[in-house]
């Protein structure tokens, strides 16, 4: 974490929370939650597009976002945001199924809409300017609604705005049973700080 | 947390832009509306000589961010004068770069045909 500040909470209500969720929780408490913690009048935006977009009403199921997510991750080569995402998304899909769509989603046992969603938000991240028309018109024709398409493109952009952040304040990575118990944690309590 | 209602993409959207971009902080939101369109990749005050620990900063979480260095953030935080400046530096290019993903993709979306609609 470059921002000493973040880490250790900009407040005596956030420190002391900070301090007993890592005691209760027996670990500690994640940068991305530190973060949420932090200067809350400014960031407060993003958290609550963040929690409709991950939990709110879709067609995407919680998993599919979470792997979304973690797609979005990979892209943009954000180890926190790959473990974080790919934890959450195995505690609601099959893990040989993320495993596999995160080595290579266009061979994925995954559906034809998710894979093309996949080939959609992929030049979102790399090549933004670069989409067309025709690359939605491709997602329609898999089968999935302008509205699913809609909730996806949400989804990818948010953790085109997270992986950032993530890096730039060089969170620290947990364990992979530390993953696994914040994921527990987020798919309990969600994205909402405030 | 429940929260199982429909989600306005566009209002939720607007609403981080609007916090985001121009409302009130530890820096200007006319260094913070640059920073933003830094990190989108457009041309932006000091764009050009990138000398502004800022832009400098801005185009790297916009391009790379996994490649951010200490000395990248430190010099911002100097230049700020607080952590929370420079937090809200990163935040901002960070929320610029994907809002010119959010549009753009938005844009791709409403110009398509849905079959199935």
């Amino acid at each position: 974490m470059r921002l000493p500040e973040v880490e250790r909470g900009d407040s005596f209500g956030s420190r002391l929370l900070i301090r007993l969720i890592s005691t209760v929780s027996g670990m500690r408490l994640p940068d991305a939650a530190r973060v949420a913690f932090y200067h809350k009048k400014f960031g407060g935006e993003l958290s609550s597009w963040t929690q409709a977009a991950m939990r709110g009403s879709s067609s995407w199921t919680i998993g599919e976002r979470e792997l979304m997510a973690a797609m979005v991750a990979r892209w943009n080569s954000c180890n926190f945001c790959i473990g974080a995402h790919r934890a959450i998304a195995m505690k609601q899909l099959p893990d040989a199924t993320v495993e596999a769509t995160l080595k290579d989603y266009r061979a994925a046992p995954i559906g034809s809409g998710l894979q093309a969603t996949l080939v959609f938000l992929e030049k979102l991240t790399l090549h933004p300017r670069e989409l067309t028309s025709e690359d939605a018109q491709a997602v329609f024709q898999a089968g999935v609604s302008r509205d699913a398409l809609t909730d996806a493109v949400a989804v990818a952009s948010i953790f085109n705005m997270i992986t950032r952040y993530a890096d730039a304040l060089d969170f620290a990575i947990p364990s992979t049973q530390e993953f696994d118990r914040a994921g527990d944690m987020l798919l309990k309590r969600g994205y909402a700080s405030r | 947390m429940k929260s199982r209602l429909k989600p306005d993409h566009r209002a939720l959207a607007e609403s981080l832009r609007m916090r985001t971009l121009e409302g009130p902080g530890e820096t200007e939101p006319a260094l913070r509306k640059a920073v933003a369109a830094c990190a989108a990749g457009e041309d932006g005050p000091g764009d050009a000589t990138g000398q502004s620990p800022y832009y400098a900063l801005a185009r790297q979480i916009g391009e790379a961010a996994f490649r951010t260095t200490d000395a990248q953030v430190a010099e911002v935080v100097e230049a700020t004068g607080s952590e929370k400046g420079g937090f809200e530096i990163i935040l901002t290019a960070a929320v610029g770069a994907g809002l010119v993903r959010w549009q753009c993709g938005l844009r791709a979306v409403e110009g398509a045909t849905d079959a199935s609609a």
